[in-house]
């Protein structure tokens, strides 16, 4: 790898950082309260997405549960702050409880994880779909703590612009440091499980241990992210907050954006977003059905996302940038159908 | 004693309608290794055609299997000849996105079409008769006796027809099955429409004693999910055993349990689900063939 | 190069979600004609119109859609006749028409918040009309409590709404909590003792359990057992038979059109016959017969509002007349989603005219001392900003046919009591 080409890979995460800058200047053109909560709207939706890749897209392991770190993190949230008395209530300060949110969403996937890893592809997505439902009517049943079926209600307090920066900061740092991932041996180890996962243990790889790192750390961020959601949207109950619709949504974005890239779920998060606001705002009734049959079309035509079907495959592909890289030789060409 | 007895019964014909509800996605699994999340959503069609059929003809959802059965089998056999089939090969993870679109696609043209107000067919014989000291919900008691039926008369068709041979040899090995002459995409889409069949005919005979409405669907393909980990893949026995412990299990957590038993009874079978699967991935009976097999 | 790419491509998709969208667009170019407008009359144009701007996130489309559209019509069907009969709004000795600017929430907390900020801050309302459903309220008051504007509403029932001390928050309609009152001391009167209680675990239904449990003891009627089920449940018979052993006089459910069809199914599935059964939601809307055919006989079901109550007020008229004028305009008849939601719109129009004033202070005021008789019941105001005057319809189904039965000076009709076992119908 020449100089040039070294430079040239930093690219990606120089282009990100002055991307980030703008958005942080962005306020001062002076946008309005809706403007500005729009936009963190979508830096949580780019957040999950990036989050969801790193354990569905760079490892293979599909997680149609992954809502669940959401849930914990936003009831971690609203249990420490609320202003009501139950059971368990400490009133802590916003930025107290923030840490809690992610640290208690990553040691529930450490322990939901240990187990449901080890089982093969199809059998963890529907584990997890498991744990997802189960714990919906867990919170529902420990109404002492959570408030039950009433839900939990979180202290009014709103400001659009701290909302916007913390939204920001986040997003530019889950996805800098993904893109730090995938460049790293540990995502390149990643890669090699989602490819082969036997192949990878017979090189002596601890799979186990990459897995849950990944599982864990993906966690941690969709728990911040479920904390601060649970803060903004001051009201919290088991059926806002465990929806299907917000995994469905993490898979979508990743999928629309390029499974296992590092600027694909970004941007499926943004163009889905879009597509949903501003496209479909006129078909009503219809677009949910739009979106269930985009999601066939996507899985049938482009299944490599946007990024794969518009760029050059070999360039945006994460699959086929690992291949090159590490086996600059003729056999990046079977790895062609795999994805 | 009685209450038990009665929770123990009214468990066995939750468990055999669970059974039959299941075949159809525990064997579209087991034969062409495609785990269906659009599941509910046909078992929500049947349920729709059987109210429809009722409301404009007065036809009993139970005659009216004989119009929803072949329907739903048309729309199998397509399902899987424009879709599905493009997905086999490739890895699980499309299959589960493109049943998902299809779920939602669907579900949402039900809205649409019939609006998100639930509707129910209002049979006349919706009542109970006294057994030896039980009640038997008529309904429910006929629904476990079709179900009951209709799993046997599957297993002799897999069993004893030829075309019954072919789908289970494409099960077990779809190379060798091609050799030996099988076209493997036509027994594909003809078990795909079995499936689908019994799938609506099981939400047609729903549709007396619950609700019907567009979102109906996603808690079944759950619960199918919880049997087949039970019961084990493809079999038929597996799924009536599945079938009945989980029927049995939430009916008796929702029986005992006082105050918060029925919501105990609906997290119960999804703990169930998790425990299962990372304890006994081949589900509960030996020598069935393991789930883990399935590729 | 081709790196940047993808990167280029989300820059530009990043900052264009910020840019105005068409509809944002549509709604600036209406703000510069406000100001615009706001200017001509501050040089006192006396033929220009003065307009007063409401907004409202209603759901057009997801799991509200039905009760969003009836709200909308609701709304609607005031400002037409404010605007076109009425004459506008009458502010001190000028009149303003009414403006409402409508955006689909699609039954989801974070577009309903969204579009509530929107509102506000984009479109610069004077007022914020509710959204359907408590927790959509929920979420969307809080905003408009921190922007200072007030938002009457008339569809979120959860007393939970009213006990976080907002200031801007007001509810036409009975709070869920009093769902029940009027049909238990009925049912009292008629000497029922004992009481079984189903509710599902989610707000609105739980404040109305946990008022039943309270007008119970008021009334002098012993709780047996308290039972809750989770959303979208699809078998009750759990619950059902433990409810059959106790043997009580009453029946209360509470929960959403389906667990209403899934009681009376169950009910008779196992043959167990309380002396009434109330059911939260579902009995009052004519579907429910239509769905459930004759074994719907009997069921009893609190209503906010049926076309048939006696209430009469100066500005629609009796029920009866709002209601013909209803069909007129939309070609179906009024659910009481729809006439709560005009109920709103009139409260809020009335507390305008008293305070003549648009500020929100005073209109605040206006509105907690407002007690008004209207079309839909008596209006007054708590200091929480529920409306605690009106009491809460009773109805029953006989011969296929909703009638109101309680309270007494809204009742049409006799109750009928004990219901007669399903198998002697």
């Amino acid at each position: 790898m020449n100089i040039w080409q070294r430079m040239a890979s930093w690219r990606g995460l120089i282009g990100w950082l002055i991307l980030v800058t703008l958005l942080a200047l962005y306020p001062y053109t002076g946008l309005s309260g809706s403007q500005l909560f729009t936009l963190s709207q979508v830096f949580v939706l780019v957040t999950l997405a990036s989050n969801w890749n790193l354990i569905g897209g760079m490892t293979g392991y599909v997680d149609f549960g992954h809502a669940v770190f959401f849930g914990i993190g936003a009831y971690t949230m609203g249990i420490l702050v609320t202003p009501v008395e139950m059971a368990f209530s400490p009133h802590l300060t916003f930025w107290q409880a923030l840490p809690f949110a992610g640290i208690t969403a990553a040691l529930f996937a450490l322990v939901i994880g240990l187990p449901t890893l080890r089982l093969k592809g199809p059998y963890f997505s529907i584990a997890m779909l498991g744990t997802f439902v189960a714990m919906r009517e867990i919170i529902r049943i420990a109404a002492p703590i959570t408030g039950g079926g009433k839900g939990l209600d979180l202290p009014p307090v709103l400001d659009r612009i701290s909302d916007y920066y913390f939204t920001l900061a986040l997003m530019g740092f889950v996805v800098a440091f993904i893109w730090w991932i995938r460049r790293s041996e540990f995502g390149a180890t990643l890669i090699a499980i989602r490819e082969d996962e036997v192949g990878a243990e017979m090189r002596g790889i601890n799979t186990t241990q990459h897995k849950i790192i990944a599982f864990v750390t993906a966690a941690f961020f969709t728990g911040l992210v479920g904390g601060f959601w649970a803060w903004q949207n001051t009201y919290i109950d088991p059926d806002v907050v465990f929806i299907e619709s917000r995994t469905v949504e993490m898979v979508m974005m990743s999928m629309l954006g390029g499974l296992g890239t590092v600027w694909g779920p970004p941007l499926g998060a943004v163009v889905l977003y879009f597509m949903r606001d501003i496209l479909w705002a006129n078909l009503l009734d219809y677009h949910l059905i739009s979106l269930g049959v985009l999601l066939i079309v996507l899985v049938l035509f482009m299944p490599e996302g946007i990024l794969g079907t518009l760029g050059d495959r070999s360039s945006t592909s994460l699959l086929h940038l690992w291949r090159r890289e590490r086996h600059p030789s003729p056999s990046n060409q079977d790895s062609g159908g795999n994805t | 004693m009685d209450k038990l007895l009665q929770a123990l019964l009214n468990g066995l014909l939750l468990g055999g309608f669970y059974g039959v509800m299941v075949l159809g996605f525990s064997i579209i699994w087991g034969v062409m290794g495609v785990i269906n999340l659009a599941h509910g959503e046909f078992l929500m069609m049947g349920a729709y055609m059987a109210w429809a059929l009722f409301r404009a003809f007065g036809l009993d959802p139970f005659a009216s299997l004989v119009i929803v059965m072949p329907v739903m089998f048309i729309v199998g056999y397509l399902l899987q000849r424009l879709i599905l089939n493009r997905v086999i090969e490739r890895p699980h993870l499309m299959a589960l996105l493109v049943t998902f679109g299809i779920s939602i696609s669907i579900a949402n043209i039900y809205k649409v079409v019939y609006t998100a107000s639930p509707r129910n067919v209002p049979v006349s014989y919706n009542g109970s008769v006294e057994l030896f000291g039980l009640t038997f919900p008529i309904v429910k008691t006929l629904v476990f006796f079709v179900a009951l039926s209709m799993m046997f008369i599957l297993h002799l068709f897999l069993q004893r027809t030829r075309l019954g041979k072919s789908i289970r040899a494409a099960a077990q090995n779809k190379n060798a099955a091609r050799i030996v002459g099988i076209e493997i995409d036509r027994v594909y889409a003809i078990t795909a429409g079995i499936c689908i069949a019994l799938t609506g005919a099981a939400g047609a005979m729903l549709s007396p004693t619950q609700a019907i409405f567009p979102f109906m669907g996603a808690p079944f393909t759950l619960k199918a999910f919880t049997i087949t980990a039970l019961g084990g893949l493809g079999r038929i026995p597996g799924a009536l055993l599945g079938g009945i412990i989980l029927g049995m299990t939430e009916v008796l957590v929702a029986t005992f349990v006082p105050g918060i038993g029925t919501n105990l009874g609906v997290a119960v079978s999804f703990v169930l689900l998790v425990v299962m699967l990372i304890v006994r991935p081949q589900g509960l009976l030996s020598g069935l063939r393991p789930m883990e097999e399935v590729e | 190069m081709k790196r940047l790419l993808p990167l280029l491509v989300l820059l530009v998709a990043l900052l264009l979600t910020a840019c105005p969208s068409p509809s944002t667009e549509e709604s600036a170019t209406s703000r510069e004609e406000s100001t615009q407008t706001e200017q001509q009359s501050g040089a006192e144009s006396s033929s220009e119109v003065k307009v007063i701007r409401l907004g409202a996130a209603v759901s057009e489309t997801g799991k509200y859609a039905r009760e969003g559209k009836d709200t909308r019509q609701g709304y609607e069907t005031w400002r037409k006749w404010v605007n076109e009969e009425y004459g506008g709004i009458k502010v001190g000795n000028e009149r303003y028409k009414v403006e409402i600017i409508y955006y689909d929430d699609e039954g989801d907390p974070d577009t309903a918040a969204r579009l509530v900020e929107k509102l506000i801050t984009e479109d610069k309302v004077d007022f914020l009309l509710g959204p359907y459903s408590s927790s959509l309220t929920k979420s969307t008051s809080a905003i408009a409590e921190k922007y200072n504007k007030i938002m009457i509403e008339g569809n979120g029932a959860s007393e939970s709404l009213f006990e976080r001390g907002f200031k801007n928050l007001f509810a036409v309609l009975t709070p869920a909590g009093n769902y029940t009152q009027s049909g238990l001391k009925l049912l009292a009167d008629q000497g029922a003792k004992t009481m079984v209680l189903a509710y599902e675990d989610t707000a609105f239904p739980t404040s109305v359990a946990e008022g039943a449990q309270r007008w119970a003891q008021e009334y002098g009627i012993e709780v047996l057992a308290v039972e809750t089920y989770p959303k979208d449940v699809a078998d009750v018979s759990g619950i059902m038979s433990k409810f059959k052993d106790l043997n009580p006089d009453i029946f209360v459910g509470g929960g959403h059109f389906n667990d209403a069809l899934l009681f009376v199914r169950s009910a008779k599935e196992i043959n167990f016959t309380p002396k009434a059964m109330l059911i939260t939601v579902g009995p009052s809307n004519p579907e429910f017969v239509a769905e459930v055919g004759a074994d719907a006989e009997y069921i009893l079901g609190p209503t906010q509002w049926e076309r048939t109550m006696s209430w009469k007020g100066p500005w629609f008229g009796t029920a009866e007349e709002y209601a013909q004028r209803y069909e007129k305009l939309w070609g179906e008849p009024p659910t009481y989603q729809a006439a709560e939601s005009t109920a709103t719109a009139l409260a809020l129009h009335v507390a305008i005219e008293n305070a003549g004033s648009l500020e929100t202070d005073a209109v605040r005021q206006a509105l907690l001392d407002l007690d008004i008789m209207t079309f839909y019941g008596p209006i007054n105001f708590d200091e929480t900003g529920k409306n605690i005057a009106k009491p809460m319809g009773t109805i029953q189904i006989q011969d296929g046919k909703i009638v109101v039965v309680a309270p007494e000076e809204a009742a049409v009709a006799e109750i009928r009591y004990p219901m007669p076992p399903w198998n002697e119908r």
